[in-house]
């Protein structure tokens, strides 16, 4: 028996598949969009900028402005947010051996609303500090969960910090509230920045992203044995040699790093950290080396896929990202059940 | 050459004492088997060895502390089969056994073809090649048992912790994994200490035997030594009749009760001792 | 009749009614004739006994028109965002987003006014005796001199607010017929920085068509009047010129509009067509809503009008 074959890894066919379908989907991203573009001129545009090619695609000023500053800095975007959560998703659902958890698991879904509502209604929605503000909120409510945690006992075993984590989260919940409640005219773009949106983002958002989603995505691909290894519980993975709350604690930073990112520049897009992962698993097998760089492949092209629906089906109206997501998580959580009663599990 | 000794080895849950003071010593190729009644913290003190479970008191292997040796080093030189392991049910044999080189590889390291063909003999020693590539939820409880025990194989350690092994083994495979470790304790003079229920196969496999009874070594030394209906007695209460197999070798059969005979806990021990 | 002999009888009156107004504006406004008109009256299907002194105003457009129809003196409570004229500011304020009917008659009123009824205000008020007028926003300019109108029954200013319509009406007119014939020019009329805008169809691109100019968020309407367009789809309509009504409320201004990634490709953006509009011109319904015409219109069709 070849030795190699029991032993799963990411073969050559799984990462052409995922990346096939990242690449369609971009491919699909840029021709398709609010504005009818023949496709054939929006190929001729993107060749154009190809060195030592010249092209002349024939698209007026604007509708060239439309592809390269509107639809690419989007579609690039959606991709790092969606890579960067389904990664931290995966990692979280690793480390706490629990497939219900998510990049915000703890306290980072609420700590960024909180920053943003605090931001929103010092300076408006348009200021430049909401981002920054949401991301110190998200970055601050994972700090605080970890305190709590540790304080709470029992050696920041993951149970405790999941629980620590709905403690932080339930509190800043109820500040974000009450802070709502004081500025009630700022209602409407909270709960906009909430559903999440990708609407007015161009190349600086990407440069803002690009170093934290490259950092986090890179640090958990490199934990990915870990995780496999984690799976037999703290306790057997300690006789391993393998320190659980310390790569608990690294895999929580780089995956807190990336969402908190993502969260500031794109607002809470919830559902791709948690189904992106499950797909995967359903379609690839258990093992974390090989769900993990799926997950990033997938994520991005689930994003870029879901927010070619937000800004296309209601056109020229925009549907929150959030909203779609929802949409196609909700069912898929049912196939998912369905399917999981014969599985093996996690 | 490792060994593996403990000092004052005192285990608390919520206060409770599970090891109230153990001393224990494990030679390089000495294969000591614990035995006790249910409760008597067997597993506890296996766990305390293993550095899995705070406790009080000293461990040492090969001489060293375990607190200076670190995590990895001390896992490169113990390995512990639990009890009731956690089996993934979606990870197949293969990269289950696979996990046992973990503390041989660097922290983001990845396995090489080296660790792959010690993980596939392991299964192949363990009479599991077969299993390679299955999930572990396809398993039955032997075939898991056997490959729990293939990964520890696959750990090639020097030091080997076992706890209950053969409990879900027909009599068959009991026999095949208890010869097993008994093989690699000669090819590699590993240090074996286990936990087994079973007293005949305690007797005749230890070198030595550990008697542990609330928490406490009351019996040390071969077999006869330990296994008397006295402190058989301590066993619940059990009904016992102890006899000599045909090499010499020590069986401990359990008794029926006869009819007419006085039924209670402490009578039947004494009913065995008279005989 | 002959355009070009209305204009300079239309400036005419325009000066004549301006410099009036001009002299019925001022401290001495509080010392005004009395109200005329006869009580008891019904307006707008309310019964109004006397001539009201005690008038609350829950809009800030509704406020402007009272102070402009001599009606100021009258009134004794307005919400907090009537801040025009200076003398509307001064008097005593109430939210009107937790409007009550304890708020109200706390100011014991003889009259309230309304844009909007949060949920049985007017049955509540009613029960206590207290006439309501519910002027609920215009959907064109009509209706905005029919609220002067009723107002002006409603506190005894007939003959000022029918002074008031006269002078809206003109100035109106000097102003449309000053623009040059031509093609119609588009605009984007921004709400919001979420990109909602505003129809043709609506009371301000009402306005606005008396101008020539036609909206591009028609294309897009979805039946309200107020759709939400897309970067895309602005970029792909290159509108001659860019309306903005965020400036106060969410930090807008040409500048950061042209900041916007594709936006500088834009022709408005390129030529400075890029108008700031006061917001709060932009959403009341007074009598300032000349003063937005004009702004407008100066700034697209350039030199003086009107």
């Amino acid at each position: 028996m070849n030795p190699e074959k029991p032993l799963r890894r990411v073969g050559p066919t799984g990462l052409a598949v995922a990346l096939g379908l990242l690449i369609a989907v971009l491919v699909g991203g840029v021709l398709v969009g609010a504005v009818g573009l023949a496709p054939g001129r929006v190929l001729a545009e993107l060749v154009d900028r190809l060195p030592w090619v010249s092209v002349d695609s024939g698209l007026s000023r604007q509708e060239a402005a439309i592809i390269w500053d509107l639809r690419l800095p989007r579609l690039v975007l959606a991709a790092l947010v969606g890579a960067t959560l389904a990664a931290a998703g995966a990692a979280y659902q690793g480390v706490f051996r629990n497939p219900l958890a998510d990049p915000y698991l703890l306290g980072v879904a609420a700590g960024a609303g909180l920053g943003a509502t605090l931001g929103i209604v010092s300076a408006g929605a348009a200021s430049p500090i909401v981002p920054g503000a949401a991301f110190a909120g998200a970055v601050g409510a994972v700090l605080l969960t970890y305190a709590l945690g540790g304080v709470a006992g029992g050696g920041r075993a993951g149970t405790t910090l999941i629980l620590a984590g709905v403690a932080v989260a339930a509190f800043f919940t109820a500040v974000q509230t009450f802070v709502q409640q004081r500025h009630a005219d700022t209602v409407r773009e909270v709960y906009s920045w909430i559903l999440g949106r990708l609407s007015t983002v161009g190349w600086t958002e990407v440069g803002l992203l690009a170093p934290y989603a490259v950092v986090s995505v890179v640090l958990l691909l490199l934990h990915r044995r870990l995780l496999d290894v984690l799976a037999v519980g703290e306790e057997e993975a300690e006789t391993l040699g393998v320190g659980a709350a310390r790569v608990r604690l690294v895999v929580v930073l780089a995956a807190t790093l990336g969402t908190a990112g993502a969260v500031a520049v794109g607002g809470l897009i919830g559902f791709v950290g948690l189904v992106v992962p499950h797909a995967v698993r359903l379609l690839a097998g258990t093992s974390y080396r090989v769900i993990l760089p799926l997950s990033v492949l997938g994520g991005a092209a689930f994003l870029v896929a879901a927010d070619l629906g937000a800004r296309t089906i209601l056109a020229p109206a925009e549907i929150p990202i959030g909203v779609i997501t929802a949409f196609v998580g909700g069912p898929f959580f049912a196939v998912v059940l369905r399917t999981s009663r014969r599985g093996w599990g996690p | 050459m490792t060994g593996i000794s403990a000092r004052g080895i005192e285990v608390r849950y919520n206060g409770r004492p599970a090891v109230a003071g153990v001393d224990l010593e494990v030679a390089p190729g000495e294969w000591v088997v614990l035995v006790g009644p249910n409760g008597s913290g067997k597993t506890s003190l296996l766990r305390a060895l293993a550095g899995t479970v705070a406790a009080v008191g000293e461990v040492e292997i090969g001489g060293r502390s375990r607190g200076i040796l670190g995590r990895r080093r001390a896992a490169r030189l113990v390995a512990l089969v639990p009890q009731d392991p956690v089996l993934p049910g979606g990870m197949t044999a293969a990269e289950y056994v696979l996990l046992g080189r973990t503390p041989h590889l660097g922290y983001w390291a990845a396995e090489g073809a080296a660790d792959r063909r010690m993980a596939l003999a392991a299964l192949e020693r363990l009479d599991a090649a077969s299993l390679a590539g299955r999930p572990l939820g396809a398993l039955s409880g032997g075939e898991r048992q056997r490959v729990v025990l293939a990964r520890a194989v696959a750990q090639d350690s020097a030091v080997l912790l076992l706890d209950e092994p053969t409990a879900s083994l027909d009599i068959g495979h009991q026999q095949q994994v208890l010869d097993l470790v008994e093989g690699l304790r000669q090819e590699r003079s590993i240090a074996v200490l286990g936990a087994l229920h079973d007293l005949t196969l305690a007797a005749q496999y230890a070198d030595r035997l550990v008697l542990l009874a609330r928490g406490r070594v009351v019996a040390e030394g071969p077999a006869a030594a330990v296994l008397t209906p006295e402190h058989l007695s301590l066993f619940s209460g059990a009904r016992v009749v102890l006899l000599s197999g045909p090499g010499g070798e020590l069986v401990v059969a359990p008794r029926r009760e006869a009819p007419g005979e006085e039924r209670g806990w402490g009578a039947s021990a004494r009913a065995g001792a008279e005989e | 009749m002959n355009r070009k002999a209305l204009v300079p009888v239309a400036a005419l009156a325009l000066t004549a009614s301006l410099a009036l107004a001009a002299c019925g504006e001022g401290p001495a406004a509080e010392t005004a004739a009395p109200p005329a008109g006869t009580f008891p009256v019904e307006v707008e299907g309310t019964l109004i006994p006397a001539a009201p002194q005690r008038i609350v105003s829950a809009a800030a457009s509704h406020t402007e028109i009272l102070y402009a129809i001599e009606a100021g003196g009258q009134v004794v409570a307005t919400d907090q965002f009537s801040d025009y004229p200076e003398e509307a500011a001064g008097t005593p304020k109430f939210d009107s987003f937790n409007l009550g009917v304890e708020t109200v008659a706390s100011f014991d009123p003889d009259l309230v006014i309304l844009s909007f009824d949060p949920g049985d205000l007017q049955a509540g008020l009613a029960a206590l005796g207290i006439p309501t007028l519910l002027l609920g926003p215009p959907v064109a300019l009509e209706d905005v001199y029919g609220q002067i109108g009723a107002l002006g029954q409603a506190t005894g200013r007939i003959a000022e607010a029918e002074r008031l319509i006269e002078e809206m009406t003109t100035a109106v007119e000097g102003v449309v017929t000053a623009i040059p014939a031509g093609a119609a020019i588009t605009y984007y009329y921004e709400l919001d920085p979420t990109l909602y805008s505003l129809t043709s169809r609506t009371f301000i691109g009402g306005l606005l068509a008396r101008l020539g100019m036609q909206s591009i968020a028609d294309a897009a309407d979805d039946g309200s009047g107020y759709p939400q367009l897309s970067g895309e789809f602005i970029l792909a309509a290159d509108p001659d010129f860019i309306l903005l009504a965020d400036i106060l409320c969410c930090g807008q201004s040409a500048a950061s509009v042209a900041a916007r990634p594709g936006w500088s490709s834009l022709a408005a953006v390129e030529a400075g067509r890029v108008v700031e509009l006061d917001d709060d011109l932009a959403q009341r319904w007074g009598p300032r809503i000349v003063d937005l015409l004009r702004e407008v219109a100066g700034a697209v069709h350039g030199g003086e009008t009107g």
